[in-house]
């Protein structure tokens, strides 16, 4: 079932031509593309109504516009071409990944409780170094910065040596 | 809605939209790229940044320059990839994939986005103490690769020469699917 649903991804190739013109229009429409802001947008928005002079005095929910901005309405967006695209084409979505389960067993608490370590750790680092994967490593780089590609080798290095020591004594079962 | 709004949304959908058709928003394929066996999403990526990188020399050459480039903290930039990758690696996702595969269905997803907004609270929070111990005292500034070349053309060359040695590095040395 797996193998079969393989071929219907779009080529490597045609999928970068795509991303790269939508990046292009919003560095045309707007300016640097970035996801974790929309994370701090979001919060800056919760926090205001019930603590409005921690979110005024606080300098990183300072610097960031509330939910009403480009930022978060980015990464909402994101959900729902994420959405549109799942209901259009099927790709295996599964609650405990397959490499994960032959590692961890299939509890559901495990994976989500590995899920929420590493969504703390991604947003937690992209906090400090100014941006994420998209904000500093694609967005940066595409403008020959050494900040965004320094952090993306970093990145690749680091994730590439943690899967191993994650997977690793499963690594070979399958595929 | 303003119009900012309007293109965000519209920018996110596409983006959205892309990134589920090359498989980026599943964790099992995005482990399976860390691990060597796909090749297919770091060569996605990376020629994304090479083809968006002439893009944006190229509205520059046509007046439109929105470029901001952020700077390199050999503190902050070095800790914070570190601490991603061990996250990534772990979870296999990053902050924008968490959106996109919540919206496809993603259960784990949701949990990764829930600790992604705990996690930029509490460096939110720690903003005043982390980033003039770890940030400010090594910054070396918005550096580019013309900073080293000395200028944007050669800059470009030696950029895409060595993005493009990296994808065709990955299709060599990442095991076929």
């Amino acid at each position: 079932m797996e193998n079969n649903t393989k071929t219907l991804y779009w080529h490597w190739l045609a999928a970068a031509f795509a991303l790269a013109g939508i990046i292009v229009f919003i560095f045309a429409s707007f300016g640097p593309p970035a996801s974790s802001s929309g994370f701090i947008s979001l919060l800056k928005g919760a926090i205001a109504p019930l603590a409005p002079s921690y979110a005024e005095q606080n300098p990183h929910y300072a610097m960031m516009p509330g939910p009403g901005s480009w930022l978060f309405a980015f990464v909402l967006g994101m959900a729902m071409g994420g959405f549109i695209a799942g209901r259009t084409f099927r790709a295996p979505v599964r609650d405990v990944p397959p490499l994960w389960e032959q590692r961890f067993g299939n509890s559901r608490a495990k994976r989500y409780a590995a899920a929420f370590a590493g969504g703390f750790l991604i947003l937690f680092a992209s906090r400090l170094a100014g941006g994420c994967t998209l904000g500093l490593f694609i967005s940066g780089s595409s403008q020959l910065s050494l900040s965004g590609l320094y952090f993306g080798v970093l990145i690749f290095g680091a994730a590439m040596v943690t899967a191993r020591l994650v997977y690793g004594k499963t690594r070979k079962e399958k595929s | 809605m303003t119009p900012n709004i309007v293109l965000g949304v519209f920018s996110g959908i596409a983006f959205g939209f892309i990134i589920q058709r090359v498989g980026a928003t599943d964790p099992d394929k995005m482990a399976r790229a860390h691990l060597m066996q796909e090749p297919q999403i770091p060569m996605f990526m990376l020629t994304a940044v090479i083809l968006s990188a002439l893009g944006i020399a190229g509205l520059k050459s046509a007046g439109i320059d929105t470029t901001r480039v952020l700077p390199l903290s050999l503190g902050a930039t070095t800790i914070a990839g570190i601490l991603f990758g061990i996250g990534w690696g772990l979870c296999g996702y990053c902050p924008g994939t968490t959106w996109a595969a919540a919206g496809e269905g993603r259960m784990d997803a949701l949990f990764a986005l829930a600790g992604g907004l705990a996690g930029a609270a509490v460096f939110a929070h720690l903003h005043d103490t982390l980033i003039p111990l770890l940030y400010d005292p090594y910054n070396l500034g918005q550096l580019t690769v013309a900073d080293l070349t000395g200028s944007p053309l050669s800059a470009m060359v030696l950029f895409c020469l060595g993005l493009g040695a990296a994808v065709w590095g990955i299709s060599a040395v990442w095991k076929k699917s």
